[in-house]
């Protein structure tokens, strides 16, 4: 998650879910999840049971907001006007932690004299180039500062590797320690904000100004010494074109009311499933290395290894340290083959020469460019934005591998799909080859999650998977090994990649590799003896241990005891209980929840403190930061790496280890958020109406992907995807199980009563949603927990929308991705699902029952 | 509920749970929920699953034991002509009990199940006590037919003739009787002690009321068979007559009492097709147009008196079976009405408004 | 109907139960509507989902599409929709309900009461009650017979479609010998579903009811005493609730009674009736000897 990355350091969750419970006021914004995360939401309900205030923010009234003591139903896609307007509130208040905002945070930085913000240029902030929707981030740095501000900025990749987000600072930061000076971040923060009022929120959210007061009232009575207030969220706030900033713009909030790093605080980034954290940790994705290395890409100075570790060797912060993890990492990998001599082999390492993303990979899989895809856990053909396209994509691979749990619509499509029924597609025209294979459950196999708090637990295999399941392990184990025997001796590129990779791990009579090997791997060890180490502090850059990903390095400091299986829990940070990277640190920043001497800021919110007389932190987390750094102490000039920081910056892997308030690097859509309408919007920006949407988002227009244009009156209503407690994402995992399928057996779309009687629908009555990607016929459930909004005017409709369904399986349902477009968060990649336009009609698809076409332009 | 036509009601609740009834009308799901308890119409309780096989057994069931109980009276107090009275009660009774464990194993699907009937007696289980009064009775029954049989000389002279010849068929009939009349009259009792609105809320007077019906029909088919005999003295006949009336006037009277009593529970004996099984069937084949014939009979002679009479017997027991049929199905009716159970259990002080519409 | 400290009554909080009896309390206030209870039922007991395959589509009943407990649903979350009766939007179409006030959501289950009308009428005796104070049929006995299913007041037991045997909650009779706790306890994520001793249930109950209605939530109350849903002659109820509404807002009767309370008044009635007709034919069959 760029959006806490940019401005704390690490994209993950700043808190473990069991601390919630600590919190005395949590707030639900763009997440549901009470239904999403049950389980997690336990701690919230203890919460609220200990007495704190729980507020739900959220354009439905969800199962979240029916155990919530608030809910503030408010426009999908206006987030941002909402949180603006609390920071607004806090500043103009003067309701911040002053000596946090003034110690922790880059508050009282300078910002260099080039940068212009929105408010002067219109929406905008100085360095946009419009031929490539891009900024150049040069004048956003801080005053004095020379050098390129970030590390990187690789257009072809998201921002998730540490190296997009880090700066670089080559001299040390001006400073106005009394927050007075017009260009320090406090006062270009509270201009910024200035025109986030709460007539703004009643105009562009729909929510009246009392509730909003009484939202920010509770906020900011709950934070401060004595109290936290923690925020949730999840992908309904990464998906959208401003996601990462509404991310972002929390993390602002929460900075300024001292919220981060203290018990019952932080950001809890809820992720969509079960280990999605795991799945960025150690990367499925194209541009990430494990522990957040990025990948080498032929867009940077990274064409030899010295080259590599000198352009993500960060001057200051935790990063400094980032060549011990790249050479352990290229010993993992290549074993005998990566010495010093050949530069641990970095030359096999892929190099990354353009954006093989989701989204664009759909579309070079239409377009022909890539022609082969292994799909595994994954279902694109109900799950891809725009699915239809994606279901068109994968008709034109000349092969498909699913690798899944059941026959998903990924691997039927060609037969059953709906432009299959309906005849538009003939299967005879599909050429694509499709292989089925088997896979294994989660109690079928060993393995881990590594869950939304960053927590790893293990899992053991307690039955056999049936037939010719198998675990992924070994289907990776397998395939690598084959095609190590396939290339053998081959001299290409690809095949001395191969041939080099360290491939060793045991396997059981079934071919099941033993996962202790891996683990111990990913723990990391001493080359020359096999040493397991105990902790990422051991790893070394001259090629003396091997690490497959430094931030779980410690999760196996002895032979075959995996920390991951601990089990033994607490009613503090549970540190017995799995294994939470990075070094079992459960609340993050925790140096935070001391003062700056040192002490607690209140016994109430005591956490971790510095212990004078033994001369070293403690508390009853594992300190997140130099143990032994005294919270006096000053960097000497031209000090590098942790030396560098002081005492009193908990945010240790930054650049100047403060919470940036504002952000000189890593986020492409500006150093500030800022509100702009989703892409597809029936409102007009009132705060920028000279920018009305992103300047930024990335565009994938295309005729298979157009886009509604703002305030298009043949789509007046605003849809909004969601899940339900009952399914699980695509729904390979629940659509077809007899018991979950039978808790909510078909799709529908909830539509509010007033919009329901004007379409003279009653529940269980078919509507055809439609947007310019495709139109899709459901049942209508009509509920007042939907309410028409008033914004800006106008009476305003939400449509909200299950995305699970497909044609496949028990429970079935149109595709509701068919009706979303691929268009792309400028930092994250993540597309614009929670909030585009949509028409409504009654009636079916074929026309029958067509008893009232709503019309253009009705009120 | 928001109206009237919201409520759902047994049609759409009935067997294979169709799911798609409708709870609500014009739209929200969420109406009912807003306006008034009750959960989208869905029945509060479980109707039983008892169709045409229960609703016979109750019908048949009712006249073997009346008919039994009027053999054994006409014994007692009739006069000596009317010694066929006894003699048609006891074959009637038999014949009238023999499809019934039939018809309960038809129920159950398979014979075995019935057996496990006969592990318990449980004095708080009308249907535990019904089978083995059914059974103790069924014996009784038996015996008396079988002694009534060889009085009637058709079983022979052989050992079997000969014993069931020295059968004190009055002996019998007085201690079967009482078995008789439970016989007649508990499965009333079954129905009362259930969580069905319209079986429960008048609970004493069910029992009395099939009680009623069996007599009448009882009475109805030994008068069918006395009038379809030659040779029936007319004082018989008119005995008959006699106690056929009054039965009729007695169940009139108590399904008055009952079906006034039900009040707004008992409203679904007031609709639809059951409810004009009520009107045509039960109240005017089964009591009104009877007692309307013999009136007209009793100022008639010859032979289109007798045939009034036979129209008016067969009308008392389509009469009878009409009133098993609307019992159970309206009682299921009330069942998948959650006003009507709601209304019936609230608290003390709950607003009326629940058991009304 | 409504429900405060004020007017209780003095079987308020109390309750037949035996000493040692188990038995839940599932508390309306922390339920999310998760579901949980109902698949983790459903995989322990090895029910299969309703009608087979488990689709007949959706109700439209808000989230609720198993409907009500049955024979293949023993745990069964009741989903009710509130909302303000009024609107102050002008621009609304008229009659439509207002903003949601409160979303309910139940976790409903066999009451396991004190004296059971389905264990009472149970002509077999496959119905037994329990070293638990839980009642359990015993599927090797029940022969179908069906009269258990009309003779609950909160319509729990129902005949199964293949085999025609009654069928509900066990209260994991079978996890409570082994010292587990029912799956659906087990499962529940927010401790709506509490296992245990009803000596400790109940009194934790009324300490619920007491702290919600500190909390302004005036409708709080418990059900499964004596005063409510446990009436009647059940004296009390196994498995108790922590309501925020009236029972008949999730289809419990508020003030049930045991059926078999009928059963002797009805036998003595009929009884009455039968020497009426005796003595009756007697009068009308009277001849000349």
């Amino acid at each position: 998650m760029p959006g806490l990355g940019a401005r704390l350091g690490r994209g993950g969750a700043t808190t473990p879910l069991q601390d919630l419970a600590n919190s005395d006021c949590v707030v639900i914004m763009g997440a549901n999840m009470a239904e999403n995360h049950p389980v997690g939401f336990r701690f919230v309900v203890q919460a609220r049971e200990r007495g704190a205030t729980v507020i739900h923010v959220d354009p439905r009234f969800t199962r979240t907001s029916a155990l919530s003591d608030v809910h503030v139903p408010l426009r999908a896609g206006s987030d941002m006007v909402f949180l603006g307007a609390l920071i607004n509130y806090v500043l103009q208040n003067r309701l911040y932690f002053e000596e946090y905002v003034k110690r922790y945070t880059n508050a009282p930085v300078i910002v260099g004299g080039e940068f212009r913000d929105t408010e002067d240029l219109a929406g905008l902030f100085s360095g946009y180039n419009p031929d490539e929707r891009r900024y150049d981030p040069h004048s956003w740095r801080f005053a004095g500062q020379e050098s390129s501000p970030a590390l990187s900025d690789d257009p072809n990749q998201d921002a998730q590797a540490y190296n997009q987000r880090v700066g670089r600072t080559d001299h040390p930061l001006r400073t106005d320690p009394s927050l007075e000076d017009p260009r320090c971040v406090f006062q270009v923060v509270k201009r910024h904000f200035a025109r986030y009022t709460p007539e703004m929120v009643e105009r562009l959210c729909g929510v009246p100004t009392a509730l909003f007061l009484s939202v920010a009232e509770a906020i900011t009575k709950n934070s401060g010494a004595d109290r936290t207030t923690s925020f949730a969220y999840a992908v309904a706030w990464t998906q959208h074109t401003t996601g990462t900033q509404m991310i972002s713009c929390c993390a602002i909030l929460q900075l300024l009311l001292g919220n981060i790093g203290r018990p019952g605080g932080g950001i809890m980034a809820l992720r969509g499933h079960a280990t999605i954290q795991g799945s960025t940790d150690i990367p499925t994705l194209y541009n990430l290395l494990p522990g957040y290395l990025p990948m080498p890409s032929t867009a940077e100075r990274h064409a030899t290894l010295a080259s590599y570790l000198d352009a993500v060797r960060a001057p200051t912060g935790w990063w400094h340290n980032a060549p011990k993890y790249a050479v352990s990492l290229l010993k993992a990998y290549y074993g005998e083959s990566a010495q010093e001599a050949n530069d641990f082999a970095y030359d096999l390492l892929p190099k990354i020469g353009g954006d093989y993303s989701f989204q664009p990979m759909l579309l070079m899989m239409k377009d022909r460019a890539l022609t082969g895809l292994f799909c595994m856990g994954q279902n694109p053909a109900v799950g891809g934005q725009n699915a239809r396209l994606a279901r068109e994509a994968l008709a034109k691979l000349d092969w498909l591998v699913v690798r899944d749990i059941v026959e998903t619509e990924s691997a039927t499509f060609w037969r059953d799909s709906p432009e299959v029924r309906d005849g538009s597609v003939r299967p005879e025209e599909i050429g694509t080859e499709i292989f089925v294979l088997p896979a294994a459950l989660t109690p079928e196999k060993d393995g881990s999650y590594t869950n939304t708090q960053r927590l790893v637990q293990w899992h053991d295999k307690a039955v056999e998977p049936p037939g010719d399941a198998r675990s992924e392990a070994w289907f990776v184990v397998d395939l690598a090994r084959r095609l190590k025997d396939l290339y053998g001796e081959e001299t290409t590129p690809a095949a001395r990649q191969l041939a080099a990779l360290s491939w060793y791990y045991p396997t059981d009579a079934r071919g099941e590799p033993d996962l202790d090997a891996v683990v111990a791997e990913i723990n990391g060890y001493a080359v020359a003896d096999g040493t397991l180490v105990p902790g990422y502090d051991a790893l070394r850059a001259d090629g003396s241990t091997a690490c497959g990903c430094w931030i779980y390095s410690g999760i196996m400091p002895e032979p075959g005891r995996n920390l991951a299986r601990q089990r033994a829990g607490d009613a503090r940070a549970a540190l017995d209980w799995g294994f939470a990277w990075p070094a079992n640190r459960r609340v993050l920043y925790n140096r935070a929840s001391a003062r700056p001497d040192g002490t607690p800021w209140s016994e109430r919110k005591r956490w971790v403190w510095w212990d004078a007389g033994e001369g070293r932190w403690t508390g009853h987390d594992v300190p997140d930061f130099p143990v032994t750094k005294p919270p006096d102490y000053r960097p000497r000039d031209g000090a590098e790496g942790m030396d560098a920081h002081s005492g009193d910056a908990p945010f240790v892997m930054l650049a100047d280890g403060k919470g940036q308030l504002y952000a000189a690097v890593g986020l492409r859509d500006g150093p500030l958020p800022t509100h702009y309408e989703p892409w597809e919007t029936p409102v007009a920006n009132r705060l920028y109406p000279d920018q009305e949407r992103s300047p930024t988002a990335k565009l994938l227009e295309r005729p298979d992907n157009p886009y509604h244009r703002p305030r298009d009156p043949r789509f007046p209503h605003v849809l909004t995807t969601y899940r339900l407690t009952e399914h699980h994402t695509a729904g390979a995992m629940s659509r077809f199980v007899p018991w979950l399928a039978e808790l909510q057996p078909e799709g529908f779309a909830e539509i509010d009563p007033v919009l329901a009687a004007r379409l003279q629908v009653s529940s269980r009555d078919p509507i055809v949603i439609s947007t310019l990607r495709g139109e899709i016929e459901t049942n209508a459930l009509v509920t007042s927990r939907l309410q028409p909004l008033q914004v800006d005017g106008r009476p305003l409709h939400q449509v909200g929308l299950p995305w699970h369904y497909g044609f496949g399986g028990i429970a079935t349902g149109a595709i509701a991705n068919d009706l979303a477009a691929l268009i792309e968060d400028p930092n994250s990649f993540i597309h614009e699902g929670k909030s585009f336009t949509c028409a409504v009609r009654a009636g079916r698809l074929d026309g029958r029952g067509d008893a009232t076409q709503e019309g253009e332009g009705s009120p | 509920m928001s109206g009237p036509e919201s409520g759902t009601t047994g049609g759409d609740w009935g067997e294979g749970r169709d799911r798609r009834g409708r709870g609500g009308s014009g739209g929200a799901a969420s109406d009912d929920a807003v306006i008034g308890p009750g959960y989208y119409g869905i029945p509060a309780i479980h109707k039983p699953h008892w169709k045409w096989l229960i609703i016979f057994y109750f019908y048949f069931g009712g006249i073997a034991g009346a008919a039994y109980a009027v053999a054994t009276i006409a014994d007692a107090v009739g006069a000596s002509e009317d010694r066929r009275i006894g003699r048609i009660g006891r074959y009637l009774s038999f014949a009238a009990l023999l499809p019934s464990p039939i018809l309960l194993v038809l129920d159950l699907g398979r014979p075995e199940r019935f057996f496990l009937m006969f592990r318990v007696l449980k004095l708080r289980s009308p249907m535990s006590l019904g089978t083995w009064g059914l059974t103790a009775f069924g014996g009784f029954s038996a015996l008396s037919v079988a002694a009534q049989a060889a009085v009637d000389g058709r079983l022979g002279d052989g050992f079997v003739g000969r014993r069931a010849q020295q059968l004190p068929i009055q002996a019998l009939g007085v201690a079967g009787t009482p078995l008789a009349l439970f016989v007649a009259g508990y499965t009333g009792v079954l129905l009362a002690a259930t969580a069905v609105p319209l079986w429960t809320k008048r609970a004493l007077l069910l029992g009395p009321l099939f009680l009623a019906s069996a007599f009448s029909s009882a009475v109805s088919a030994i008068e069918l068979i006395v009038a379809l005999m030659p040779s029936t003295p007319a004082a018989t006949r008119h005995r008959l007559t006699r106690l056929g009336v009054s039965t009729l006037f007695a169940e009139a009277a108590i399904f008055i009492a009952w079906r006034n009593g039900l009040g707004p529970t008992g409203r679904p004996l007031g609709e639809g097709a059951t409810g004009r099984v009520v009107r045509l069937g039960v109240v005017g084949g089964g009591i009104a147009l009877p007692l309307v014939l013999q009136a007209v009979a009793s100022v008639t002679t010859g032979g289109f008196a007798r045939i009034l009479s036979v129209v008016s017997s067969v009308s008392v027991l389509a009469g009878g079976l009409a009133l098993r049929y609307v019992v159970v199905v309206a009682g299921n009716t009330s069942a998948d009405d959650p006003r009507a159970t709601l209304g019936m259990t609230a608290a003390d002080g709950a607003p009326e408004r629940l058991s009304t519409h | 109907m409504t429900l405060s400290t004020s007017d209780r009554s003095p079987l308020t909080g109390t309750t037949g139960a035996r000493a040692g009896a188990l038995g839940f309390l599932t508390d309306v206030s922390l339920c999310i509507g998760c579901k949980a209870c109902e698949v983790a039922c459903k995989q322990w007991n090895q029910l299969p989902a309703d009608s087979g395959t488990g689709i007949t589509g959706l109700t439209g009943f808000s989230y609720d599409n198993t409907v009500d407990l049955g024979a293949t649903t023993w745990r069964h979350v009741a989903f009710v929709e509130q909302a303000a009766t009024t609107v102050d939007r002008t621009w609304e179409a008229p009659g439509a309900p207002g903003s949601p006030t409160a979303w309910l959501m139940l976790s409903d289950v066999c009451k396991h009461c004190v004296h059971a009308g389905c264990l009472e009428a149970c002509p077999t005796g496959a119905i037994v009650r329990t070293e638990f104070d839980t009642v359990v049929i015993q599927q090797d006995v029940c022969n179908g017979c069906g009269y258990c299913v009309p003779a609950c007041p909160f319509g729990v037991p129902q005949l199964g479609d293949t085999d025609r045997k009654a069928h509900k909650c066990t209260l994991c009779y079978d996890r409570l010998v082994d010292g587990l706790e029912p799956a659906c306890a087990k499962a529940c994520p927010t401790e709506s579903i509490r296992f245990g001793p009803i000596a400790e249930l109940l009194p934790r109950a009324l300490d619920r009811v007491e702290q919600l209605q500190e909390r302004g939530v005036a409708g709080a109350h418990l059900y499964g005493d004596r005063a409510i849903g446990g009436t009647g002659g059940m004296e009390g109820l196994n498995a108790l609730f922590v309501l925020t509404a009236p029972p008949e807002v999730f289809n419990l009767p508020a003030a049930p009674e045991l059926p078999q309370r009928k059963v002797l008044p009805a036998l003595v009635s009929t009884a009455i009736a039968a020497v009426a007709f005796i003595l009756g034919s007697g009068a009308a069959l009277r001849g000349r000897r």
